[in-house]
């Protein structure tokens, strides 16, 4: 049942990261990514091999959870967070430049 | 037999290439006059040449040099270079013209400034090319192949302006490249098929590699590499392209060394897949086409470098056809031609480049008696121009003797044979005309455009010509150079297989070679008398005939591909989620043969279990308000939310370490949004508010069916995973087994980021600078263009004027007070000052103790970074900067990876891996607290940390404030 609970969330959370990241105001879009990473990280860490029950310690006994997507995870969070600041900074001379919030004022970037 | 010193040629070809690039910096440039810097910078190919000289006795006694370094053991592919007699002559030829190019440079480029770049790239180009020749397997000599296309590419281009440079450094790149594939694909299929990539293993299973029904691939795709390379009819049309690159790299590249890098290659293989029909078949017919059509094109030329670039591909021709032939004198040809060729047409491109640059064109028809004014230049001339044309007693007169000699050899065929003869004798005739062409319209005759007064070029400039030149007289005239003969024969028999007889003497009695030279040279007599005549027939003839329009066409094609494919780019974020999502669910209902849940399984409904549905609702649910907050500031608490809740369900996975990373990641992520918004004009937000909340319906339920569709997809997938996840791992068990007794870590997953996989992390927290830089890089110049806004605001106000915009008499206050216009408390204030020693403690301890328990480098790096933040809001960002003089981004990521490369060196040096585990302070004797190891991995820790501040002061710095003054 946990399982079913935990897919949900995740794919709530996802739809939730995309809409806002359809949004027309850059700020709601910056959420947006935000809570899609989130997302995306939670799937990475549930997809561990053991059923764990105490953290992954080697000093602690009992079945531990799976070290392995913990470490990958982690890295993703730090390149995430790495990467929203890279969007926020995109933001934030787009807001300068263009003098405007709204991403469909901005249609010169592709050329 | 081993040599522990072979890379040492290119090793100081690399080392002038920096010093080179050293030369550009402006204190250095302003110092040191070009001419005396090349000669300077010529001294280590001269060493490189003396080197290889020394390594002569060895080399000529027949014994090949061998140095390995392993490179890839899992692939079993090592790295070696081999010097025998056919590596031997090209790198003399490599590092001796390349030490004369040098010295030429200096002069060629007088009082231009920017031409340590040019000498940098040739330097590099001569760093490859030695490579390519040297190179012992085919790994490396493909990686120094690409090496010298590339670096032929930035020559040519050397000029960047000029659009015709560009064009043709292009072409270049272009044909050679596609060759450079073709060579890849062969080599690789070689590399298979004989079990080894080393030349030794190679060249010694012929019968394996022509036996085998994948032949005509292997032949087909080397013979195309080397005729690209080599400027075989019909690619050879990127040579005289590449006549636009500056002319020491015209003599160099293009007629001295890398043009013959095909030639070598063909030599070179020639064991392993010569000897054939087939090779005969293909070499023969490409090599006769090219020698013919280049002696033709020749002629036509105005552009005494198109010319010289025509006659280069003639010669290229005629060697290809020489390996093709498979006879022992054949091979003697191919050796003593390219050397020939390497001396006087080295010495033409260089004096050509005189005339050029002293008189200002290398038109013919403009230039003639210039015998008058540059004497001392046409004096080297004329013997350079009379070995090209193939005149007793300079050494391309012998060159020609053995190429007619081989043509004439009893065992080809008797119609081929007479084939051969006749195109060699019409292309000497040919070469001899274009030789007479550039002396007799050039130097002698009179001057055909008042305009032109040549002068005398610098003497200094005139020394790689003249000795270049001297080689081919004196090599043509001494009765028996014996140490010449032997890697001359030593050389052939690298390439053949067999012993090669090699006399050099000069006069070998009337032979049918030397009646057939006669017949060339008053062919070519003829040719030249009536030169001008023929050469308007030439223009006149065929002026539809063009082979670049092909190329043309193959480019224009590529282009219209490129643009169709970018068109499809609409630049609209929703379209690209409708085609992905669209993807992702046509995969999963094809291919993706869900399990059906059949069995959910049930868990025990205890507290655990409650708590993870409440987090689970919770984020999910602070998710969702963030959409329907209509105020930005209070969406983005609803998304911190959302955060912590991500970071509750993951202590209870339970994955501590990755809950506080997601803790203090969520807590710095939400700081910097906050300060985004702060930065965003009020004006601004409140348009976009009304964007996002009076959309069209349309608008919202077009995108709400896309986030829909969109989490559904992710649901399912999801579900899927975690039902049919396995519950054995692979891995983990070893990590969980070795964590303390390899890594000293009681704590698996910090054991793994620092230890295991230290390497990733290492890339991980340079990306992660990156990030900071990229912000930094993005910002400057949008606050470099607010503050020249503010300033003028500042200015107007200043001069009382009423008449200020609402949006912008924000923009002023932002100016004046700090952070949203509110000074903070002195409460805030002293907090702030408390926290910081505090913070940095807990950090401190972080990284002491993140072996035995959650927290890490990074964690410690963004609570200090937190607390920074604080600041940054609590004084703003003048007053930071200044009570916090230490904070500075650049030193910090620069400390921060030098610390954890060093460490790594260190540990590399002490343990024998890179990134092993060191305790240095056991290994220094320190008494330390319990728990507590100053090892190699808590240096790591310190470096992350230090990164990460680093980059997050980076980013403050960018997002924190817009009155900055960088």
């Amino acid at each position: 049942m946990l399982d079913l609970l935990k897919a949900l969330t995740i794919g709530a959370m996802f739809g939730i990261g995309l809409f806002q990241l359809l949004r027309r105001n850059v700020i709601r879009s910056a959420i947006g990514l935000m809570v899609l990473t989130n997302a995306v990280n939670l799937f990475l860490l549930m997809t561990g091999a053991y059923r764990g029950r105490v953290a992954a310690y080697v000093t602690l006994s009992g079945e531990r959870s799976d070290a392995l997507p913990q470490a990958l995870v982690l890295t993703a969070i730090v390149i995430g967070m790495a990467g929203f600041v890279l969007v926020l900074a995109m933001l934030y001379v787009l807001a300068l430049r263009y003098r405007t919030a709204d991403a469909d004022d901005i249609d010169e970037l592709k050329h | 037999m081993p040599d522990a010193l072979l890379w040492l040629p290119l090793g100081l070809s690399l080392i002038a290439a920096g010093l080179a690039a050293l030369w550009g910096l402006p204190t250095v440039n302003r110092r040191l006059t070009n001419t005396r810097a090349a000669w300077l910078l010529a001294l280590m190919p001269l060493a490189a040449f003396l080197f290889l000289l020394f390594r002569l006795p060895p080399v000529l006694a027949g014994s090949g040099l061998i140095w390995r370094q392993a490179w890839m053991p899992s692939l079993d592919i090592t790295a070696t270079l081999y010097l025998d007699g056919l590596s031997m002559l090209f790198a003399l030829l490599v590092s001796g013209i390349g030490t004369l190019v040098v010295i030429y440079s200096g002069y060629y480029f007088r009082g231009d400034a920017g031409a340590w770049r040019f000498l940098c790239y040739l330097l590099l180009f001569m760093t490859t090319m030695l490579g390519l020749v040297l190179a012992g397997d085919v790994i490396t000599l493909f990686v120094f192949w690409e090496g010298t296309s590339v670096t032929s590419f930035l020559l040519i281009g050397y000029k960047t302006k000029d659009e015709e440079a560009r064009r043709g450094a292009f072409k270049a790149l272009f044909i050679t490249g596609g060759g450079g594939i073709a060579l890849l694909a062969g080599l690789l299929f070689m590399a298979v098929l004989a079990g080894g990539t080393d030349y030794a293993t190679l060249l010694h299973r012929r019968d394996v590699l022509i036996s085998t029904p994948l032949y005509p691939v292997v032949l087909g795709l080397i013979a195309f590499c080397a005729f690209t390379k080599s400027a075989q009819t019909p690619a050879h049309i990127w040579l005289p392209a590449a006549m636009v690159a500056p002319t020491p790299a015209s003599a160099y590249l293009h007629s001295a060394t890398m043009v013959k890098a095909g030639v070598y290659l063909l030599a070179r293989l020639y064991p392993a897949l010569g000897g054939t029909e087939l090779w005969f078949a293909v070499l023969t017919v490409f090599g006769l086409l090219t020698m013919l059509t280049g002696a033709y094109l020749g002629l036509k030329q105005n552009d005494l470098k198109a010319l010289l670039a025509y006659s280069t591909v003639s010669q290229l021709g005629a060697m290809v056809m020489l390996v093709g032939a498979e006879t022992a004198v054949a091979f003697k040809a191919v050796i003593v031609g390219i050397l020939a060729h390497a001396l006087y047409k080295g010495a033409l491109f260089l004096l050509v480049g005189i005339v050029d640059h002293e008189t200002g064109t290398r038109d013919l028809r403009r230039l003639g008696g210039l015998r008058g004014t540059m004497p001392r230049t046409a004096i080297v001339t004329i013997p350079a121009a009379l070995s090209m044309a193939g005149l007793p007693p300079l050494f391309g007169f012998l060159a020609k003797e053995t190429l007619l000699a081989s043509v004439t050899h009893p065992q080809l065929p008797p119609l081929i044979g007479t084939l051969l003869t006749a195109a060699a004798v019409m292309a000497g005739a040919l070469l001899l005309a274009q030789a007479g062409l550039l002396l007799s319209d050039v130097f002698f005759g009179r001057p055909r455009d008042p305009h032109i007064h040549g002068h005398e070029p610098p003497r200094g400039m005139l020394v790689a010509p003249a000795i270049l030149t001297a080689l081919s007289l004196i090599l043509g005239l001494l009765p028996e150079p014996i140490p010449l003969a032997t890697l001359i024969a030593v050389a052939a028999k690298a390439a053949y297989g067999a012993t090669v007889k090699v006399s050099l003497a000069i006069w070998a009695g009337i032979t049918v070679p030397f009646v057939l030279s006669i017949v060339a040279v008053s062919l070519g007599g003829l040719i030249w008398g009536f030169r001008h005549p023929l050469r308007r027939r030439q223009e006149a003839l065929w002026p539809w005939l063009r082979l670049d329009a092909v190329y043309e066409g193959v480019w224009q094609g590529l282009m219209g591909v490129a643009r169709l494919s970018t068109r499809s780019q609409a630049g609209q974020l929703r379209r690209y989620l409708i085609l992905m999502l669209l993807a992702l669910t046509t995969m999963m209902l094809l291919w993706g043969d869900l399990p059906r849940p059949t069995t959910l399984g049930s868990e025990p409904l205890d507290d655990l279990t409650l708590l993870r549905v409440f987090t689970l609702v919770l984020a999910t649910g602070a998710a969702a308000l963030s959409i329907f907050l209509v105020r930005d500031f209070f969406a983005i608490l609803a998304l911190s939310v959302s955060g912590l809740g991500v970071a509750v369900i993951m202590a209870l996975e339970p994955a501590p370490d990755v809950a506080l990373v997601q803790i203090v990641v969520d807590l710095l992520s939400v700081v910097l949004l906050t300060l985004a918004l702060a930065i965003i004009p009020r004006e601004q937000r409140r348009r976009a508010w009304e964007f996002t909340f009076r959309q069209t319906r349309w608008g919202l339920v077009r995108d709400g069916l896309i986030a829909g569709a969109g989490g559904v997809a992710i649901a399912i997938l999801t579900l899927a995973a975690l039902i049919a996840r396995p519950r054995t791992s692979i891995v983990t068990p070893y990590y969980e087994a070795n964590a303390k007794s390899l890594a000293g870590a009681s704590d698996i997953v910090g054991a793994i980021i620092v230890d295991f996989r230290g390497f990733d992390t290492l890339i991980e927290i340079l990306v992660f600078s990156l990030g900071g830089l990229g912000v930094f890089a993005l910002l400057r110049y949008a606050t470099r263009r607010e503050r020249r806004q503010a300033e003028m605001l500042l200015a107007s106000s200043a001069g009382e004027n009423p008449s200020l915009a609402p949006g912008t008499s924000e923009l002023h206050d932002k100016l004046v007070m700090g952070i949203g216009g509110i000074r903070p408390s002195p409460f805030i204030r002293m907090l702030a000052q408390v926290l910081l020693p505090l913070m940095m403690v807990v950090a401190i301890v972080q990284m002491m103790y993140g072996h035995e328990q959650a927290g890490d480098g990074f964690t410690a790096g963004v609570i200090i970074s937190l607390i920074i933040a604080f600041w940054y809001v609590a004084f703003g960002y003048e007053e930071t900067r200044r009570q916090l003089p230490w904070l500075q981004p650049f030193p910090l990521v620069g400390m921060a990876l030098t610390l954890a490369l060093g460490n790594g060196l260190v540990a590399a040096m002490l343990s024998g891996s890179f990134f092993g585990r060191v305790d240095y302070g056991q290994w220094l004797g320190l008494g330390l607290p319990r728990g507590f190891s100053f090892s190699s991995s808590f240096v790591f820790e310190l470096a992350i940390c230090l990164t990460v501040l680093g980059g997050v002061a980076l980013m403050l710095a960018a997002l924190g404030h817009p009155q900055d003054k960088r």
